[in-house]
């Protein structure tokens, strides 16, 4: 089942409040995982890295491999790692690193080699916290409602394909490309053929789950040329299955809907700022009042929004 | 003058707002539903001769397992309007999301606005009005009972249709598998208008495309499997 939601803000703002707001109205849909992509203040200095580590008892021999791999390709922690304090067993990690010498794909590909430590995110805004539980339980223990920032999407899983842990929890990154994520609801029946191409391509997936596919197929398409409108838009006949997903980059978020149009999915457009969700009244946690609601209900469907038009206006 | 009851949905848990509409019905009164949210499940399985208007957008299956109740809703409804309501009258105002009056037995759903895909999906009674058009599968698989559309039809229309009719004024984007388009008789084009005059809805002009099942898939052939495939 799966619910999904994606907040855009004209101006920085409460964005963490109002995903986990939304997610809490749509627990019913899936309390498997919870997990939000969170766009922030771009760092033009460096990376913001999110990470999983299978073992809170190995961290600081884990962050030591980890920091000698990333100065071996020609970075560094621009600030020291933080972590959750919970005392679980696993570990969310956050570091701030300066850009490798080396291509992206590369450090992240000898990165993923160590082992202990899973990359969840790589951006320059992008920080994508998810984690096992409910909308409430992730959102308090990662401190999510208090993210300020100008987008992100939102998933409450609902485990059908692939195992439940932190690392297979939505959103997925599009591994190795920066600031791009993803939120599917549906199944793909495609998903071993398409994979099969990309990985014969060079580009390698974090997990099972046919939604990471999906974000590393449509940054595939971009990298090829397509801008996100054209990549979205093939994707409709590309992707087999079923679908309604939300996908985000630095600056835009995109929607698509497959033929057979099963998911469902409403959105608020207020000037600048936008409320997507795979139910109304998630949205309308937002948006109270009565407002003019547009659904996604036909079937072949592809939108976009751009990130920060307040400024691009002004 | 029958007293009117306010119930106010808001952050409440859905059981307690829908017991308390069961209770200012059972006092007598006429029931107002404020402040709603789009929450999904409200006025499920209302008795018959109840009279309950929701005001504002409603989210899924409101209405459903209707007993008899006449229900309205001042602006837009969600997926499963209606489903499996017996008898009674829903009206509302706006747009109604996916699947409309599925499984429904009898009674009236009447849509002032558009409907969205699977309007009446394996409905087995009862009638559909809606004034704008219908979406896409709408009527997939219905056993028995009428959809009319006044604006037209999306994709698919009246696919897979087993019973029933599907009754189109506007234009259709494409018939569904094993439909067929009949002239109607000069009655069932009355009873149609009867109906529609009965809400308001006179206009002698209409162009009619009536929808029944072709009644190729009632028995399955294997050498007819094409006939199945609707990509």
């Amino acid at each position: 089942m799966c619910g999904i939601a994606g907040r855009i803000l004209g101006r920085p703002g409460t964005v963490g409040a109002d995903l986990v707001a939304m997610m809490e109205a749509m627990v019913h849909r899936g309390g498997d995982s919870t997990g939000f992509a969170l766009y922030g203040e771009r760092r033009d200095d460096g990376y913001i890295v999110r990470v999983v580590g299978d073992d809170r008892r190995r961290l600081s021999a884990d962050l030591e491999t980890f920091l000698g791999v990333l100065r071996d390709c020609g970075g560094d922690f621009l600030e020291d790692p933080t972590w959750d304090d919970t005392g679980q067993r696993h570990v969310s990690v956050r570091m701030i690193v300066s850009p490798p010498r080396v291509d992206l794909a590369d450090w992240v590909a000898r990165a993923d080699a160590i082992g202990g430590f899973q990359i969840q995110s790589v951006g320059r805004s992008l920080e994508i916290v998810k984690d096992v539980g409910t909308a409430q339980e992730v959102a308090a223990k990662h401190r999510v409602a208090t993210f300020v920032g100008t987008h992100g999407i939102a998933n409450a899983r609902m485990a059908t394909e692939s195992k439940v842990s932190p690392t297979a929890s939505h959103p997925f990154w599009a591994r190795p490309f920066p600031d791009v994520a993803i939120v599917h609801n549906g199944q793909l029946t495609n998903y071993f053929l398409l994979k099969d191409r990309l990985t014969r391509k060079g580009y390698r997936f974090l997990t099972e789950n046919d939604s990471e596919l999906i974000a590393v197929w449509i940054s595939d398409q971009m990298a090829k040329g397509h801008d996100l409108e054209s990549a979205l838009e093939r994707s409709l006949r590309a992707l087999d299955g079923v679908f309604t997903y939300l996908i985000t980059t630095a600056d835009r978020l995109g929607m698509a809907k497959d033929r057979w149009a099963i998911k469902p999915l409403a959105a608020v457009e207020d000037g600048p700022d936008l409320a997507i969700a795979t139910e109304e009244q998630a949205v309308r946690k937002v948006y109270p009042g009565e407002v003019a609601v547009q659904t996604f209900d036909g079937p072949d469907q592809t939108a976009t929004w751009a990130v920060g038009m307040v400024e691009v206006m002004r | 003058m029958t007293a009117v009851a306010y119930v106010e949905v808001g952050d409440r848990p859905i059981k307690a707002v829908n017991d308390d509409i069961r209770a200012a019905i059972a006092a007598g009164n006429e029931v107002v539903v404020t402040n709603t949210l789009s929450r999904h499940n409200l006025g499920i399985g209302l008795p018959d001769g109840a009279k309950v208007r929701f005001e504002g957008s409603v989210g899924y299956y409101c209405g459903g397992l209707n007993n008899g109740a006449h229900i309205e809703i001042t602006r837009d409804a969600g997926w499963g309007l209606g489903e499996a309501m017996a008898a009674g009258e829903i009206l509302v105002q706006g747009y109604v999301g996916m699947s409309a009056g599925a499984s429904m037995r009898g009674g009236l759903i009447h849509i002032r606005g558009d409907a969205g895909p699977r309007c009446g999906v394996a409905m087995k009674g009862g009638d559909i009005i809606v004034e704008g058009r219908i979406g896409y599968l709408s009527g997939f698989m219905a056993h028995a009972g009428r959809i009319i559309a006044l604006g037209g039809a999306g994709d698919a229309c009246a696919d897979s249709l087993w019973g029933g009719e599907v009754w189109v004024a506007g234009p259709i984007a494409s018939l569904g598998v094993d439909t067929k388009v009949v002239e109607p008789e000069p009655a069932e084009v009355e009873a149609v208008e009867k109906l529609l005059a009965s809400r308001g809805l006179d206009d002698a002009g209409r162009d009619w495309k009536k929808i029944v099942s072709a009644q190729k898939l009632w028995y399955f052939d294997s050498r007819d499997s094409r006939a199945w495939l609707m990509i």
